[in-house]
C-alpha cells in the first residue's frame, strides 16, 4: 500500500468517526496530563533532593603544624581520592574571618590565640553524594597523614538516601501504573472506535486486504490522534506551569519550570500512546473478526 | 477450476455438509438452490476459505485448503469476486470509493484505478451515480454496485450468495441478467438462491444443497 494512499485514508477516517476520533484524543490528551503532571512532581522531587545533596560538603581538619610542602602533597592525595570533585583550602587566618563573619566576634579577642584549625573544604562529584559513599571517601581521608579530624553532614545524607529510595521506588510504581493505564485506557478507547468499524474492516478482508493493508490507516490515525491529544496537554500543561502556578504561590511557581525538550517528550508521548493503542486494539480485532 | 473434494463441514456438533463432491470449472454459470439453512453459504464460505473443511479438501486454482496459510487468504480472494445478500459497501464512503477499494488492496496505480472503475460502473449502468454514498441508492442498485467491486478486479470466479435475496422480482431479475451478461464474457458465476422462480426455465447448471449433500439437478 502506497503511503500516500494511507494517509488519505487515515485522514478520511478522521473526518468520517469525528466523534470517536474526538473522544480517542480527549483520552489521550487526559493520559498525557496524568503523565505530564505525575513527571513534573517526579522531576521536581528530584531536583529538591539534588538541591539538599549539594549542600553537603566534607570538612577535613588539618594537623598542625603542616609546612608548605607537606601540604601541597596532602592537597594531592586528598585530590587523587575517588569521588573527590574540588578542593578550597581554608587557612587558619579564613576560618576565623568565617567565625568573625559568622558570630560577629574575633576570636582572637575571645582567646589569646587563634584556635581555629586550617581545613579542607571537599566538594564531591554527583555520584558520590551519597550516605555510603561519602563514608568511604570519609574513611580515605581520615588515613591520610596530615588530617586531624572530618567533619560532614553524615545523617542528613543518610535521612535523604532513606526517602530518595522510598521516593523512587513509589515513582517508579506510581510512573508504571499511570503508564499502563493510559495504554489501556487509549487502547480500550480507539478499539472501540475500531469496533465500530467491524463490518468494514471484514468486507475489507473479503475483497483481498491484507492485514497490513486494513492495519496501517488504523495506526496512521492513531499517531494522528496521539499527536493531537500530545499538543493539546503540551498546551494546558505549558500554561498550568507557567501561568497557573504564580497565582498559587510566586516561590513555588519560581521553582517550577520545565526545559523545551519535556514538552517536546510528551507529544512523542502522545504519538506513542496513538500507536501502542491502535497497535493493540487492530491487532486484537483484526482476529476476532477472522474468528466471527 | 473449484474442486471441493469428499467435503464434510460441521459445526459444533451440527453436521452441514456431508461428503461431497462438488466442481466448478472456468466460464460456468452455476446455480447453488436449496432451502434456507440447507448449507449454500456454507459453500460459498468454504470456496473464499472463510472457513476451513473439517474434512476433505477444497481447492481454488492454485490454492488448496489443505495448505493454504493465512497470509495466503487475501491473494485467493483476490482472484475471486463476492457479492452478498446484505451488500455489505462502506457505507463511509461513495460508489466510486467503494469500487475503486478493491484496485487499491491489490495496489492498483492510481491513474489506472479511475479508468478501471469508471468501465467497471459503466458495465453495470452506475456511472452517473459515482459520486453518491451507498445509502442514497436503491437495493437493486447497491447490489449492481457491490457486483462492480466484485468484477472490477477481473476474477476469475465470482460468488454471489443470495445476491436477489433483498430486492423485488423486477430488479431480482435485472441482477439476473446482469451476471448473465458477466458470464457470457467469461467469468463463471456460481449464485446461490432459495428463489425457485429465478432458476425455473434456465439452461444454466443446478446443484441443489440438500440434507448435507450436493445433487446436479434438471428443472422441469
Amino acid at each position: 500500500m502506497s503511503l500516500s494512499y494511507a494517509m488519505k485514508e487515515s485522514l478520511a477516517g478522521f473526518k468520517r468517526a469525528k466523534l470517536s476520533a474526538i473522544i480517542s484524543i480527549v483520552t489521550i490528551t487526559i493520559s498525557l496530563l496524568l503523565l505530564g503532571i505525575f513527571a513534573v512532581v517526579t522531576i521536581h522531587t528530584s531536583r529538591f533532593i539534588d538541591t539538599l545533596r549539594n549542600k553537603v560538603e566534607m570538612e577535613a581538619f588539618l594537623q598542625e603544624p603542616l609546612s608548605r610542602q607537606e601540604l601541597a602533597t596532602l592537597k594531592k592525595r586528598v585530590a587523587a581520592i575517588d569521588g573527590v570533585k574540588e578542593i578550597v583550602y581554608v587557612s587558619k587566618e579564613e576560618a576565623a574571618k568565617i567565625f568573625k563573619d559568622e558570630f560577629g566576634e574575633d576570636i582572637s579577642n575571645v582567646l589569646d590565640f587563634n584556635p581555629l584549625p586550617a581545613s579542607f573544604k571537599i566538594f564531591l562529584n554527583e555520584g558520590h553524594k551519597t550516605a555510603s559513599k561519602a563514608h568511604n571517601v570519609n574513611k580515605r581521608l581520615l588515613s591520610l597523614k596530615g588530617i586531624e579530624s572530618i567533619k560532614y553532614r553524615k545523617e542528613l545524607l543518610e535521612l535523604i538516601d532513606t526517602r530518595t529510595a522510598t521516593v523512587h521506588n513509589l515513582t517508579l510504581s506510581l510512573g508504571l501504573f499511570i503508564s499502563l493505564s493510559a495504554i489501556f485506557l487509549v487502547s480500550n478507547t480507539i478499539r472501540l472506535a475500531i469496533y465500530a468499524k467491524r463490518q468494514l474492516i471484514r468486507t475489507m478482508e473479503l475483497v483481498g486486504a491484507t492485514p497490513g493493508f486494513i492495519r496501517y490507516p488504523f495506526l496512521l490515525e492513531g499517531i494522528m490522534q496521539g499527536f493531537l491529544g500530545g499538543i493539546i496537554a503540551t498546551c494546558i500543561l505549558f500554561l498550568l506551569l507557567e501561568y497557573a502556578t504564580p497565582l498559587l504561590s510566586v516561590q513555588f511557581s519560581e521553582f517550577i519550570h520545565m526545559e523545551p525538550l519535556f514538552y517536546l517528550i510528551v507529544i512523542i508521548a502522545g504519538v506513542f500512546l496513538g500507536l501502542v493503542g491502535s497497535l493493540i486494539s487492530v491487532a486484537r480485532f483484526i482476529g476476532i473478526v477472522t474468528r466471527s | 477450476m473449484i474442486t471441493l473434494s469428499n467435503v464434510t463441514m460441521t459445526f459444533g456438533n451440527h453436521p452441514v455438509l456431508d461428503d461431497i463432491f462438488l466442481q466448478i470449472k472456468p466460464g460456468e454459470f452455476v446455480f447453488l438452490v436449496g432451502q434456507t439453512g440447507a448449507g449454500k453459504s456454507t459453500l460459498l464460505r468454504l470456496m473464499y476459505m472463510d472457513i476451513l473443511p473439517t474434512e476433505g479438501i477444497v481447492s481454488v486454482g492454485k490454492y488448496s485448503s489443505s495448505n493454504i496459510e493465512k497470509r495466503e487468504k487475501p491473494y485467493l480472494r483476490r482472484t475471486l469476486g463476492i457479492v452478498f445478500q446484505d451488500y455489505r459497501l462502506m457505507e463511509d464512503r461513495n460508489v466510486f470509493d467503494n469500487v475503486a477499494f478493491t484496485l487499491h488492496v491489490t495496489g492498483e496505480k492510481s491513474k489506472h484505478i479511475k479508468k478501471k472503475v469508471l468501465h467497471a460502473l459503466g458495465d453495470i449502468g452506475l456511472a452517473h451515480q459515482r459520486n453518491k454514498m451507498a445509502h442514497e441508492l436503491s437495493g437493486g442498485e447497491q447490489q449492481r454496485v457491490v457486483i462492480a467491486r466484485a468484477l472490477v478486479n477481473s476474477p476469475l470466479f465470482l460468488l454471489a450468495d443470495e445476491p436477489t435475496g433483498n430486492l423485488d422480482p423486477g430488479t431480482s431479475h435485472e441482477i439476473l441478467q446482469l451476471l448473465r451478461d458477466i458470464n457470457t464474457r467469461g467469468t463463471a458465476v456460481i449464485m446461490a438462491t432459495h428463489n425457485y422462480d429465478l432458476v425455473r426455465r434456465t439452461n444454466e447448471r443446478i446443484v441443489q444443497v440438500k440434507n448435507g449433500k450436493v445433487y446436479d439437478v434438471v428443472m422441469k
